[in-house]
């Protein structure tokens, strides 16, 4: 599949053809195309401005917009969040940073008593339509406190969107509908994947529907089904299955709140089996949900028990930094574990 | 003249009701017999919901009685409905004197489907789209760095608005509180922050929520002014505020009020006892005696003019009838069904959502499964 082709979740297609990208570049691309078609976009956090960010996803955008545009802020999450959450009341279109994932913590009364709250609240007088960019989870060297993924916090909140993209294509796509939206989103960035996953990104204007998630291979023998930095390792799982004659179909969820059930039912029903794969810590881990809806809806039909590959109920270590996060070769374990039940 | 960081409360009206040298001269007889009204109203519908509350009708009220001058000072000094404001729990007169309609204030307080908040929150916390009055939250403080947010956002705009955020002094404890004026402060947004310092957080006195002397000093280390007055002097917050106010919306940067307050009733229905667990008698008839409104009537007298005990009979009788007609008008809308419960949670709500509405659909009419869920 390219990225021109008409898929599921796409709704727009390309006015011209693909380039190759890396996900940050989509990510900043996608930022500098918000700033430009919207007046109300504003784009702040810590170091955001001359800097570009630690991870330069905002790279250039201050010399392109200004500082009126683009801009650092006090290093206090609470009011990143906060003001994000004032001036979308207000009438603008916030992209907020916050450095690290592991640091939403100060921002999370921000994020889950007025973000998520006012729309419902006020009986809809008052809405945040804000996006909080956020690099997460591991694989970076970076120990528990650049490392970690906080999203189930983020899933468990009602009228909290929150997504994760694995590929450029999806970044791109699902940032810009994120801004576009009427809801606050929790944009999670899979920082390992930054400079990892590059693929084609076409020049034109597209979105990725929140909520709708993508199969990325087909198979018939199991549904693997992650989201965000354990793709490329899944992916590699599929491959490593192929060559013992497994066909896996792979998802990529893409979106956590909401998410794509019927996608996830309809691979399930096809294979009989399913592994969900995620390097947040297993115990209240989203993916848990994901397989209670598996087995209340696909209970008679399941070849084997769903299975569950995630990271350990642990700070993220610094040392164990690979040995923590899934990796292929666990990932195609339990795969296995599903296929000999 | 107006200046910050004083050590006493800048006061133009003397607790015994005399003016302290000359009278601003837009306070005349007659626009000091209008705030007067406005704060007996507030008064009467505090006393008002106390009973509603008692009678079982309601289920929670935070008493503003005390607490008069520094709202409706308030109010009289910024452009409602223009100027924005993200108040807190207590700010019921300060909604009122903006023009919140009783009918809207009440209807949130029972939380019928005359409530424009449609029965989300506990009572008292309500918002009003139309005077720019954002829905309260009771996590203290949590409505600070959104006001920054939204003072931002004006100074982005080039609008000509200011925000205004109230909290009281236990929400300057908070690390959203430090964070937001902080914010508000290096961006130089129109922001005016009004502390409402009623002396107590629940049972909490002011002397262990702060080592400071006071609450506007704290403005000096973020680098704007702060104001100490007298908040049971409603010509003084007025003075004040509107001085301030004008300065904020020149473009001249946050500044934080304090006003010197204190509230003579419980915090809620949850501590009615206070003066018996927490405060002294004397502490609370030591204020009363400050009262904003007998301040005003002093004034008045003093003036000329006084306001006749019909008068105020009168006033009083209004509120009644005016809060029992609100109360009769919200009770016939009915209480809002179980729909409503999966409504803005989201611009468009979501398939899991539809599907928990249906479960609960069919629950209700009888048809429902009994195990599992949506």
């Amino acid at each position: 599949m390219t990225a021109t082709e008409p898929r599921p979740g796409v709704q727009a297609s390309a006015t011209s053809g693909p380039r190759t990208l890396n996900l940050i570049q989509a990510i900043t691309e996608a930022m500098r195309e918000e700033l430009a078609r919207d007046e109300r976009v504003v784009v702040f956090g810590q170091d955001v401005g001359a800097r570009g960010g630690v991870f330069l996803a905002t790279a250039g955008l201050q010399a392109e917009f200004g500082e009126r545009r683009v801009f650092d802020t006090p290093l206090s999450e609470a009011s990143i969040v906060g003001a994000a959450v004032g001036m979308a009341v207000r009438g603008l279109r916030p992209i907020a940073e916050i450095q690290f994932a592991d640091y939403m913590g100060p921002g999370f009364d921000q994020i889950v008593s007025q973000a998520a709250k006012i729309r419902y609240r006020s009986g809809g007088q008052f809405t945040a339509p804000l996006v909080i960019r956020t690099p997460s989870g591991g694989g970076v060297r970076g120990g528990h406190h650049h490392s970690q993924s906080p999203e189930s916090y983020f899933t468990h909140t009602p009228g909290l969107k929150v997504v994760m993209p694995s590929t450029p294509y999806d970044a791109k796509g699902l940032l810009r509908a994120a801004v576009r939206g009427g809801d606050p989103v929790i944009y999670f960035e899979p920082k390992r994947l930054y400079r990892a996953a590059k693929g084609e990104v076409p020049d034109g204007d597209y979105t990725v529907e929140i909520g709708k998630g993508t199969v990325r291979r087909e198979g018939s023998d199991l549904t693997v089904i992650g989201y965000g930095g354990v793709m490329p390792d899944v992916e590699k799982a599929a491959d490593a299955l192929a060559t013992e004659g497994v066909r896996a179909e792979v998802i990529d969820l893409r979106s956590l709140m909401p998410w794509d059930r019927d996608l996830v039912l309809r691979s399930v029903e096809k294979t009989g089996r399913a592994v969900l794969v995620s390097e947040a810590p297993r115990t209240s881990n989203f993916m848990g949900e994901v397989a209670y809806v598996i087995q209340e809806q696909m209970f008679d039909q399941l070849l084997a028990p769903v299975m569950q590959v995630a990271g350990f109920d642990t700070p993220y270590p610094y040392v164990q930094d690979r040995v923590y996060l899934p990796g292929a070769n666990r990932i195609a374990a339990a795969c296995v574990r599903a296929l000999q039940y | 003249m107006i200046q910050p960081f004083t050590s006493d409360p800048l006061r133009w009206v003397a607790e015994d009701g005399q003016p302290i040298g000359e009278l601003p001269a837009r306070f005349t007889p007659e626009v000091l017999r209008h705030l007067h009204g406005e704060m007996v109203r507030a008064r009467e519908f505090d006393r008002k919901l106390v009973t509603l509350l008692r009678q079982g009708r309601t289920t929670f009220y935070a008493q503003s009685r005390g607490m008069e001058a520094t709202q409706v000072g308030l109010a009289r000094s910024i452009r409602v409905g223009h100027d924005w404001v993200w108040p807190y729990y207590r700010d019921h007169a300060l909604g009122l004197a903006m023009g919140v309609p009783l009918l809207d204030l009440i209807s949130q307080c029972l939380g019928t489907n005359s409530d424009p908040s449609r029965g989300r929150q506990m009572p008292h916390h309500f918002g009003a789209a139309r005077q720019n009055f954002v829905s309260v939250s009771s996590s203290i403080a949590s409505q600070v760095p959104p006001a920054a947010g939204n003072a931002l956002a004006q100074k982005y705009l080039g609008v000509d608005e200011i925000t205004v955020c109230t909290f009281g002094d236990g929400a300057t404890s908070e690390g959203d509180w430090h964070a937001g004026v902080n914010l508000a402060a290096t961006a130089q947004a129109p922001c005016l922050f009004v502390c409402e310092n009623n002396q107590w957080a629940i049972s909490t006195p002011l002397r262990a929520q702060t080592a400071s002397a006071s609450i506007h000093v704290k403005a000096h280390a973020y680098g704007i002014p702060g104001y100490l007055v007298d908040g049971n002097d409603i010509v003084a917050v007025m003075e004040v505020m509107s001085h301030v106010a004008a300065e904020v919306r020149a473009g001249q940067g946050p500044a934080l009020v304090e006003c010197l307050t204190y509230r003579v009733g419980s915090h809620s229905n949850a501590d009615a006892d206070a003066e018996k667990n927490y405060r002294t008698r004397e502490e609370v008839d030591a204020w009363v005696a400050r009262d904003p409104i007998t301040r005003v009537e002093r004034l008045l007298e003093h003036l000329g003019d006084p306001i006749t005990a019909e008068e105020r009979s009168g006033l009083i009788a209004a509120t009644h009838r005016e809060v029992d007609e609100a109360v009769r008008q919200a009770e016939a809308t009915g209480q809002p069904d179980w729909r409503i419960m999966f409504e803005d949670v989201y611009a468009d709500t979501p398939v899991h959502l539809r599907e928990q509405a249906a479960f609960l659909r069919a629950e209700q009419t009888g048809a429902g499964q009994t195990g599992g869920r949506a």
